[in-house]
């Protein structure tokens, strides 16, 4: 006969509790369901869309050397890679990915992590601890944050994009620091806007302080044939740690950084990321390994995102919608007030057109906004449709 | 549930600043001597038609006031009619103890928010019977407006009175301060700090997802402080470290353990109180026995003063000797958000000089986290 064991407490109910309590407060993930491949023109949640939401800029996730190579990569090594980077889970095939990116990016050595988070939350407790700084951009993505939360080192933040206040704070620092880190995004994911690289690659300099930059947005997007931040600012190789990723428009997955040979020594013995987390499977890698192949030897995808977002854009203002300060392929039609913007996303949906709404907290009350990613792949009919909804529902909804 | 709102209207604030006066406290019949009209009014009423034009139907709230021109006069012009009149003053011309007695009733009906139409003045006259219980808002019609209760503007208090009953702001310290008038007729300036009440701010918001921010209270925010304010005192254990006044740094000093002055500065020195509540001269004399210092400070009311309104202790002098280097600013980053710069009036030119050419400050606006914000020290 068995006493009643008194429970000390209940273990998990918190589970139920605090996920209704995002949902009553409407912050639950209401997750949309691709039916469809990522492409142009998807199926979600049974609904056939023009898919404006995805970070597929240059729809390579789609090209046929990418899942020709894919597909021959698993054929020939299986479908894992059996192990962690440095144990046995180094193939030749991640070496050659690497090698190939490093030229791509004209920098000495490359890296490739298992994601982009892992890059940022991996790599940047190891540049700096204590009696260091990182000095970020306000309005840095929240990988980054993580990544410089995990850190001992003091952390200062300069207005967005302002190199001044920049400098008043490598001022300040330079007296009271051993390490100084720079970081920023480079291309702005809520507006669009580009990271003055050149500017602060020369502060830098004069400070002594390490720049570190996360171009998520911009890999495949920004400077000759998409070859990221360096490239479009002209100066491959002069920044510390180019980081970005496979899985937006290089259309696969996994993190890279690229910088000195020194730099990927240090990274990959250092990262815990990167040390205890399996490779990627061979498929990924050869996808990875045709991705680049692709922005080497066809021009014309880049070339089209470009033509697209500089045609989109022009008929946007035209129809006197505010684009903001955008210099990329992301778009945002800003509204005003968050409502407005959840109303014209629903309705944009039911119209055919898929592009998420942006709203307070993450822009100014203000400012809610509809955050439009150009694609490559979508044709002037496309543009034009979507440009048709968007006028008809802004004159509706008194936007325009 | 419906809100509901204490509103009480100042019919003679503001009217002593046409004609020099800085306020009407006791002086109300040479203001109008001199040709002072009222504007309270018309400040309440352009906030509250904006309220009601931009954000609101007139249902939204339950209002109660005061008889005529102390607020009842001012809702019914705009259309509101849930009003109940709680008080209604003895004589025309209403006194500091009309705002008084209308609070203590409005205490009685258990009102959610305070909001009033006047200056420092009626903001202390509030405070003093509302302390800390109700958020107070004011509508800035005064002469002298530093109190940390006022919004920017009329306009800004629609949209602010918006906000809350959305429950799009929390509850958060703001200070009440108010010129010594009587001294200030006299040719002496002090701006004294006479309590924390509280007031309605924007949150801090977190990003904790990719695209999800949870907002964050203040006294979480300010717990942040506290531990990067312990990690500094254990850092420099060979420092005297000077507490500033304000409800910020006496949150700090508290969690520390430290019995702190809300309104005074405090020293500490190896983690113990050793001295509280201290003037000018009794600082000096810690100085002289400890030469290493480090002074905290924060910013006070609604213009963002760190020096010069409601810490006159810390005379010009003893922030000569303790260094510019040796200030630790820290706020919380709703309060540097709402103004643009930090502001400093020692009184010394040469002093807010050396503040001038530097231009900036870092302020500590979390656990190892600081940013930078623009000082500003004259033409303000």
């Amino acid at each position: 006969m068995g006493g009643q064991i008194l429970m000390k407490r209940n273990a998990t109910t918190f589970l139920k509790n605090e996920y209704e309590e995002l949902v009553n407060k409407n912050l639950d993930w209401k997750l949309r369901i691709l039916e469809s491949g990522s492409t142009p023109h998807s199926v979600v949640d049974g609904k056939k869309v023009i898919m404006f939401c995805s970070n597929n800029y240059l729809n390579l996730s789609n090209h046929p050397k990418l899942i020709q190579s894919a597909v021959d990569a698993a054929k020939k090594y299986g479908a894992g890679s059996g192990s962690v980077r440095a144990i046995a889970g180094t193939m030749k095939l991640h070496m050659d990915v690497e090698k190939k990116l490093a030229k791509f990016k004209r920098t000495e050595a490359a890296l490739i992590y298992q994601t982009g988070f892992a890059a940022n939350a991996g790599l940047i407790p190891q540049l700096v601890g204590k009696g260091d700084i990182i000095i970020s951009d306000e309005l840095n993505h929240g990988s980054i944050i993580d990544g410089v939360r995990l850190t001992k080192a003091d952390r200062a933040v300069y207005k967005h994009r302002n190199v001044s206040e920049l400098e008043k704070v490598l001022n300040e620092a330079d007296k009271k620091y051993r390490r100084i880190l720079i970081i920023t995004d480079g291309v702005f994911s809520m507006d669009g806007d580009i990271a003055p690289m050149g500017k602060i690659v020369k502060l830098a300099n004069e400070y002594g302080a390490m720049t570190y930059v996360d171009d998520a947005h911009g890999e495949g997007v920004i400077g000759p044939e998409g070859r990221g931040i360096g490239a479009h600012f002209g100066i491959e190789g002069k920044i510390d740690v180019e980081m970005g990723t496979f899985s937006k428009a290089y259309g696969v997955v996994g993190g890279l950084i690229a910088g000195s040979q020194d730099l990927i020594n240090f990274a990959y013995n250092k990262s815990r990321t990167w040390l205890l987390s399996g490779s990627h499977p061979p498929a990924v890698a050869g996808a990875q390994l045709a991705a680049i192949d692709v922005l080497e030897t066809e021009p014309q995808h880049v070339k089209n995102l470009w033509e697209n977002t500089k045609y989109f854009k022009k008929e946007l203002k035209s129809m006197g919608f505010d684009t903001g300060e955008s210099e990329t392929p992301i778009t945002p039609v800003i509204v005003g007030e968050s409502n407005k913007a959840k109303e014209l996303s629903n309705r944009l949906f039911e119209e055919g057109v898929f592009a998420l709404p942006i709203v307070f907290p993450m822009v100014a009350k203000d400012k809610a906004r509809i955050r439009t990613m150009m694609n490559a792949g979508l044709t002037k009919e496309d543009l034009n449709y979507t440009l048709e909804k968007f006028e008809k529902l802004g004159k509706n909804l008194e936007i325009i | 549930m419906i809100k509901k709102i204490g509103f009480v209207v100042n019919p003679i604030a503001g009217m002593g600043g046409k004609v020099g006066l800085k306020g009407t406290d006791n002086v109300l019949d040479k203001a109008i001597k001199l040709g002072a009209e009222p504007i309270s009014e018309k400040k309440a009423l352009d906030a509250l038609k904006e309220f009601i034009l931009r954000f609101s139907s007139k249902n939204d709230l339950y209002w109660f006031t005061c008889a005529g021109a102390m607020g009842e006069d001012e809702l019914k012009k705009v259309g509101l009619t849930k009003i109940d009149i709680v008080y209604s003053p003895a004589k025309k011309r209403t006194t500091a103890v009309d705002t008084k007695n209308a609070c203590k009733k409005f205490i009685e009906k258990k009102v959610d928010l305070i909001l009033f139409c006047g200056g420092d003045g009626t903001a202390r006259d509030i405070f003093e019977v509302v302390s800390n219980k109700i958020p107070i808002l004011g509508i800035p019609a005064g002469v002298k407006m530093h109190s940390g209760v006022f919004s920017i503007s009329t306009s800004a208090s629609a949209k602010m009175l918006h906000e809350y009953i959305n429950n799009n702001l929390t509850i958060g310290d703001a200070e009440i301060i108010d010129l010594d008038e009587k001294l200030y007729r006299k040719g002496k300036w002090d701006i004294r700090l006479f309590g924390i009440a509280k007031g309605i701010v924007e949150p801090t918001y977190v990003q904790v997802g990719k695209s999800i921010f949870e907002s964050v209270s203040d006294d979480e925010v300010k717990e942040e402080l506290a531990e990067h304010i312990k990690d500094e005192i254990e850092k420099n254990t060979d420092y005297l470290f000077l507490f500033g006044s304000g409800g910020t740094i006496d949150f700090i000093a508290k969690k520390l353990n430290l019995k702190n002055t809300l309104l005074g500065i405090d020293a500490v020195y190896d983690k113990k109180v050793v001295g509280s509540d201290l003037n000018e001269k009794k600082i000096l004399e810690l100085l002289n026995n400890y030469s290493k210092v480090k002074l905290i400070l924060s910013p006070i009311g609604a213009q963002g003063f760190i020096l010069g309104r409601g810490n006159l202790q810390l005379s010009p002098k003893l922030i000569k000797k303790i260094g510019l280097d040796n200030i630790i600013v820290v706020s919380t980053p709703t309060k540097i958000s709402s103004t643009p710069f930090l502001r400093v009036d020692t009184g010394d030119k040469k002093l807010d000089h050396l503040f001038a050419e530097k231009d900036f400050l870092m302020v500590v606006i979390g656990y190892r986290l600081s940013r930078v914000v623009k000082i500003q020290t004259n033409n303000f």
